[in-house]
């Protein structure tokens, strides 16, 4: 008999789709949050709708609060959407397009709410002025705003996420973000971002999961994988953008992440290594430079100061974390 | 750099390179071919309205409708119809939204089997309706046990329409079921609808403005129907029938009071389901204000 104690949300899945077989596994407890980022296609989305119980399972099943919600588990019948207690914001935003704004968002409220909390909501999600149109008269990132609003008022235990604010200005996403995380906490909700935004998927959740063709190839905390991605497909999901041979070990990599190059020889802070500028192009306030390493592998690398093109120079890149194949 | 107009903007802007004035009659001489080819359907569509109108006269009408009993026709004809189209849509509407969901095996066949009627000529579908729900045929037979005929009888009028209306009803109905993202059905689900409850606030608004185009082409063609009427149910006499018979009677002025008749009594469902959908369907995509 099992008597590990029951997670709020169990996942294993297998679903098989025409381009690429996605198969993942974890487990989320209240209060935590995870991010799955990966490349477009790689199945973030499936994975989403089939914990919301949409996809058909080839293997596997998905479990809230310990009762099946997804796949076939003998002698047990799935749960009905209704009884589920997820809520999903889907890409593209499905708004309900006869209701208004305020009438999609307490749509999931069962008992009369009071007017007053739904007035602040609508306050919090920035959408007080639009409360009487209707979804085809606003924007992209209006539009999820309200999806997100119509989410966050159901009384829901799992909270799906697919690139929720990903039309929404940049400088409103930190307070809708905020008011997610409240919301989730208020509920003692497990919630999952999928996006394809790593800065994104950091601000959001405590833990990360890599997606690349359907597989989860890492999981762990929201730093750790970024620092420490092992392999090296992570690391080049997770913004590496060079690999120089490490001499310690045969077919392994340190992996050189743009941000993380400092100029100047500094033994002691990580892997002296020395190249020749070949471009610098302005990235923002700081520079980017091409840069190729004696080995004759190149990366680039952000500087506040660009060393002149075709300089030789000596490069420190800062703990570079060492990675397999 | 020079400024070129993308592809797919040279119709628009009536400019093709190279060739410019030319370009522009010839983008104006197809606006106007295209403008008069659309004058030209319209007034043929709307011409036999206008020479009902034409050669009516209100003494023909008296003649021809003042007479007690006049109208029972047109009583039979609503009564039938309104029966026909309570059944296209008690028994249309779920077959309709499940063969728009692909939940339905077998879903090609089922198509074909809705799609046959409207492929097949209306007489032939009265004569062979004769041979099912006849005195002799297979479902006359079952009939009988519960003492209805399928010929000549208020029954057989209603199963007549029946069969030259409801393709339109349920082929009107899958086009508007599968219209509406069935995603946003899973939604509803999840934010705690039961199925129905999801149908009802959800896919029926919104499916609403299609329905309602398909109702009103279902309740004209049933209000019209003649070819299946004529043969299995002579009487009681609907409209289209009344019409017939006062042709063969009286010739041209005779019929068209029933003719005019039958276009009242036939139209305006039609126009106010039309003229309702289109103000519902700009309201839904933002087009008018809320």
């Amino acid at each position: 008999m099992n008597s590990a104690p029951t997670r709020l949300l169990e996942v294993d899945l297998v679903v098989e789709r025409r381009q690429v077989t996605v198969k993942t596994g974890f487990t989320l407890d209240a209060g935590e949050r995870l991010a799955i980022f990966g490349t477009s296609g790689a199945g973030k989305t499936t994975i989403l709708e089939s914990i919301a119980g949409f996809v058909h399972l080839s293997s596997g099943n998905v479990r809230v609060a310990g009762r099946l919600v997804a796949g076939k588990v003998k002698g047990e019948t799935a749960l009905e959407a209704r009884y589920r207690q997820v809520a999903l914001v889907r890409q593209p935003t499905t708004l309900f397009p006869h209701l208004t704004v305020e009438q999609n968002v307490v749509y999931g409220i069962r008992r009369s709410p009071a007017r007053s909390r739904i007035a602040e909501l609508l306050e919090r999600l920035g959408l007080s002025a639009f409360a009487r149109a209707r979804g085809a008269a606003l924007s992209g990132g209006q539009r999820q705003r309200v999806a997100l609003g119509r989410a966050l008022a159901s009384p829901f235990r799992v909270l799906l996420l697919d690139e929720p604010l990903s039309a929404v200005d940049v400088a409103a996403r930190e307070a809708l973000r905020l008011l997610t995380i409240e919301t989730s906490l208020e509920h003692d909700a497990a919630g999952i971002l999928v996006t394809h935004d790593l800065a994104e998927a950091q601000a959001f959740s405590d833990q990360l999961a890599i997606i690349d063709e359907g597989t989860l190839l890492r999981l762990g905390g929201a730093h750790e994988v970024v620092l420490s991605p092992l392999t090296r497909r992570v690391a080049e999901l997770v913004g590496y953008g060079g690999f120089i041979p490490a001499p310690s070990a045969v077919n392994m990599w340190f992996a050189i992440h743009p941000d993380r190059v400092a100029l100047g020889a500094v033994p002691e802070r990580g892997v002296v290594l020395t190249g020749t500028v070949l471009a610098t192009r302005p990235f923002g306030p700081r520079y980017e430079c091409t840069v190729r390493e004696q080995s004759g592998q190149q990366f680039v690398m952000h500087v506040d100061q660009p060393p002149a093109t075709g300089a030789l120079c000596a490069l420190t890149a800062l703990d570079p974390p060492v990675v397999a194949p | 750099m020079s400024a070129t107009a993308p592809a797919g903007n040279l119709a628009a802007s009536g400019v093709v390179p190279g060739f410019p004035v030319a370009g522009r009659l010839v983008a104006r001489g197809s606006t106007a071919l295209a403008l008069l080819g659309a004058l030209v359907i319209w007034l043929a569509l709307l011409g036999p309205f206008a020479v009902l109108i034409q050669h009516l006269s209100f003494h023909s009408i008296r003649a021809a409708l003042g007479p007690p009993g006049a109208l029972e026709p047109l009583w039979t004809s609503l009564g039938a119809s309104a029966v026909a189209l309570g059944a296209m849509v008690l028994l249309g509407t779920p077959l309709a939204y499940l063969l728009a969901r692909g939940r339905l095996p077998l879903a090609r066949i089922v198509e074909l089997g809705i799609l046959l009627p409207l492929m097949m000529p209306p007489l032939v579908i009265g004569l062979l309706l004769i041979f099912l729900i006849g005195p002799e045929g297979t479902l006359g037979n079952l009939l009988a046990d519960v003492h209805l005929t399928g010929v000549n009888t208020f029954f057989a009028l209603i199963v007549a329409e029946f069969y030259e209306a409801a393709p339109f009803y349920v082929l009107g109905a899958h086009a508007a079921f599968a219209s509406v993202d069935p995603r946003i059905e899973q939604d509803a689900a999840l934010l705690g609808d039961r199925p129905l409850q999801a149908f009802r606030r959800i896919t029926l608004p919104l499916a609403a403005p299609g329905l309602a185009t398909g109702l009103a082409t279902a309740w004209a063609r049933a209000m019209g129907a003649f070819g299946a009427v004529v043969i299995i149910a002579y009487y009681p006499r609907g409209l289209p029938n009344q019409i017939f018979i006062a042709f063969q009677e009286f010739s041209l002025p005779g019929a068209l009071p029933f003719a005019l008749l039958l276009v009242v009594a036939a139209l305006p469902l039609p126009v106010l389901a039309y003229l309702w959908s289109a103000r519902t369907r700009s309201r839904v995509a933002g087009t008018e204000a809320p």
